[in-house]
């Protein structure tokens, strides 16, 4: 069953077969040739001449994949992107990243790529909303802006000669508290028109990076350039002067109440790497109001029966969005 | 693990204040507890417990060896505990060593009792075969296999189920040998006696976070703990042994509340335990 480790009882367990089952038979009919599994042979029209890309193989005169994945073909390269890799960055990605390095100019993030990934401190917008030329003392309080582990939301500019450059120009961008960060398989995450997300009626935020890296955490409203610059600016002495009491503050600061939602919105994304479904706004919102319409404990979402639960909404759900087409 | 940014700090914290973990759990809640029996075919008894992203394997293996001297009606019993470098970043190379160490020692401490063997939680005298002659080793290895938090926890539930799956051969002794001579004995493989695991105690750690103590944290939160406090304790509700990790003291008073909650929780987790072993050994025999 497709290592979905959950301790089942016999009639879950069938209930979950079923399920899966036909979630397969609902997707197999749309592109049945593209999804791949190691061995299948790729169908390719050798008179092109085409190029063998990542994940496939010559095996007597036939193409065939060596990753599970999905065939994708460019003009006359033909490759597979495997399903379960690391993040491949596109230009425009909307990504969470953990800073890993301060260095010269620039912060280091981890964000689940091959290599880490770069955000100049040229590429992003000052904390005071000014924009001018990056002094030799910004680079020495660049540390005032992000430390080390710190959670950063950044969008991916691109490749330079020295790795893979990130931006954060604008203010929903930057660093991320009052919440948690999840990790999921970043093939869950697809592309959307829309990343970040503030769900009004909880009151918090959902940040879905392309990477799967979500966060979840309480709502911050984009706060004005210039109350921003004040509270900037009297932060650092604020905190050396009563730093207990304000640091007490800081760890009550989100209320019980914002804080079940968060811990609701985050066990919908553990429910749904768990099972294997992609994240969307819609599904999560859909898992929440679930369980708040069972009375279930927040715990108990990620149990098994919850679980078998959403998988058989999620089937139901997408079996009625074909009937619609 | 990676580290956790000042906020996130601050969020486990408080919530942990709030009585609202991160995964939404109560501070005294156990995550889901998964048991599997018979894991590995060629040990006497085994077993594997996940407790959400913590997967621990337990095998124990019996072979006949001769009682030490002093204790001449009381078979052996060695617990030998491996990290593998695969469970988290810090065990790469030697880094695990360190944390084996310190878990087996707690385990000995907690399973084993003290050096006459007296008060153990494994009955050591149903372990001998002819008095003084010959008995049963009992090896107990743990492997953690993916490390996420309470891992001590985990592989005394792990050792427990194990316990409860292994069967001992019956051993046949040969009659009519002299004092002196060591005795022929011809083990059976066909008939095996179930282990009595009755007094097996469980391990509860409450880490402190705070003002407060959770059970079974996840590795984000024990990178918060102050201290943490493991206490096993029996069927009959007795402490069986503690161990203290983490540098900042504890009031004792702190620590007398401790352990009544741990006696609390720790029948919650007995009788849990008990049914998913129960049914993971139905489940193997199907």
């Amino acid at each position: 069953m497709r290592g979905i480790q959950l301790p089942l009882s016999q009639t879950q367990k069938v209930r979950l077969q079923k399920t899966l089952e036909q979630l397969e038979s609902l997707s197999s009919k749309v592109n049945s040739d593209a999804s791949v599994i190691i061995a299948d042979s790729i169908p390719v029209n050798h008179e092109d001449g085409v190029l063998k890309g990542h994940g496939t193989a010559d095996l007597n005169g036939e193409v065939v994949a060596t990753v599970c994945g999905v065939v994708e073909r460019v003009n006359k390269l033909v490759y597979v992107r495997s399903l379960r890799s690391r993040y491949k960055p596109e230009v425009g990605d909307i990504v969470i990243g953990r800073v890993a390095e301060v260095a010269q100019k620039r912060w280091r993030l981890d964000i689940n790529f091959n290599q880490d990934a770069v955000l100049m401190l040229s590429s992003m917008n000052m904390p005071d909303g000014v924009q001018r030329r990056r002094t030799a003392l910004d680079e020495l309080n660049m540390r005032c802006i992000f430390e080390e582990n710190d959670v950063v939301c950044a969008e991916v500019r691109g490749f330079q000669h020295d790795g893979l450059h990130l931006q954060a120009r604008s203010r929903k961008y930057g660093k991320l508290y009052r919440g948690q960060l999840l990790t999921v398989p970043p093939y869950l995450v697809k592309r959307q028109k829309q990343h970040f997300h503030h769900l009004e009626e909880f009151g918090i935020d959902l940040i879905l990076g392309c990477n799967g890296f979500i966060w979840v955490g309480e709502h911050i409203e984009a706060k004005d350039d210039m109350v921003e610059d004040q509270v900037s600016q009297s932060d650092p002495q604020v905190l050396l002067h009563n730093s207990a009491s304000l640091e007490e503050q800081e760890r009550n600061y989100t209320i019980l109440e914002t804080r079940k939602y968060i811990c609701r919105a985050a066990n919908a994304v553990r429910v749904l790497s768990i099972l294997g479904f992609n994240i969307t706004l819609e599904i999560i919102k859909g898992i929440i109001d679930l369980s708040l319409s069972m009375n279930l404990d927040i715990h108990e979402m990620l149990g098994s029966e919850f679980c078998v639960l959403v998988a058989e909404k999620e089937a139901e759900r997408r079996s009625s969005n074909k009937k619609k087409r | 693990m990676v580290g956790l940014s000042l906020g996130e700090k601050h969020f486990i914290q408080g919530g942990i204040a709030h009585d609202l973990r991160c995964d939404g759990r109560k501070r005294l809640t156990y995550r889901p507890i998964l048991v599997e029996t018979g894991v590995i075919a060629q040990a006497n008894g085994s077993a594997r417990v996940r407790m959400g992203a913590t997967d621990v394997i337990a095998s124990i293996k019996a072979e006949l060896g001769k009682p030490s001297l002093l204790q001449p009606d009381k078979g052996k019993v060695s617990i030998y505990i491996d990290c593998s470098s695969t469970a988290e970043p810090a065990f790469e190379g030697r880094g695990g060593d360190e944390l084996a160490a310190e878990l087996s020692n707690a385990l000995q401490h907690c399973l084993l009792g003290g050096k006459s063997g007296a008060g153990a939680g494994i009955d050591l005298s149903s372990l001998i075969v002819v008095e003084g002659k010959i008995c049963w080793d009992l090896y107990i290895d743990g492997l953690v296999v993916s490390s996420d938090g309470n891992v001590l926890d985990a592989l005394g539930a792990a050792i427990k189920a194990a316990l409860c799956n292994t069967g001992i051969p019956r051993v046949q002794v040969a009659a009519g040998t002299s004092n002196d001579e060591q005795p022929e004995v011809d083990v059976s493989d066909e008939e095996f006696l179930q282990f009595d695991t009755s007094g097996v105690p469980v391990i509860v750690t409450l880490t402190k976070i705070g003002r407060h103590y959770i059970v079974d944290a996840t590795s984000e939160e024990e990178s918060q703990m102050s201290s943490a406090v493991s206490i096993s304790v029996n069927r009959q509700g007795h402490i069986c042994g503690i161990t203290k990790r983490g540098g900042v003291g504890l009031d004792p008073s702190i620590i007398l509340d401790m352990i009544s909650v741990a006696k609390h929780v720790s029948e919650q987790l007995m009788n849990k335990l008990d049914s998913e072993i129960a049914s993971a050994e139905a489940e193997e025999e199907s």
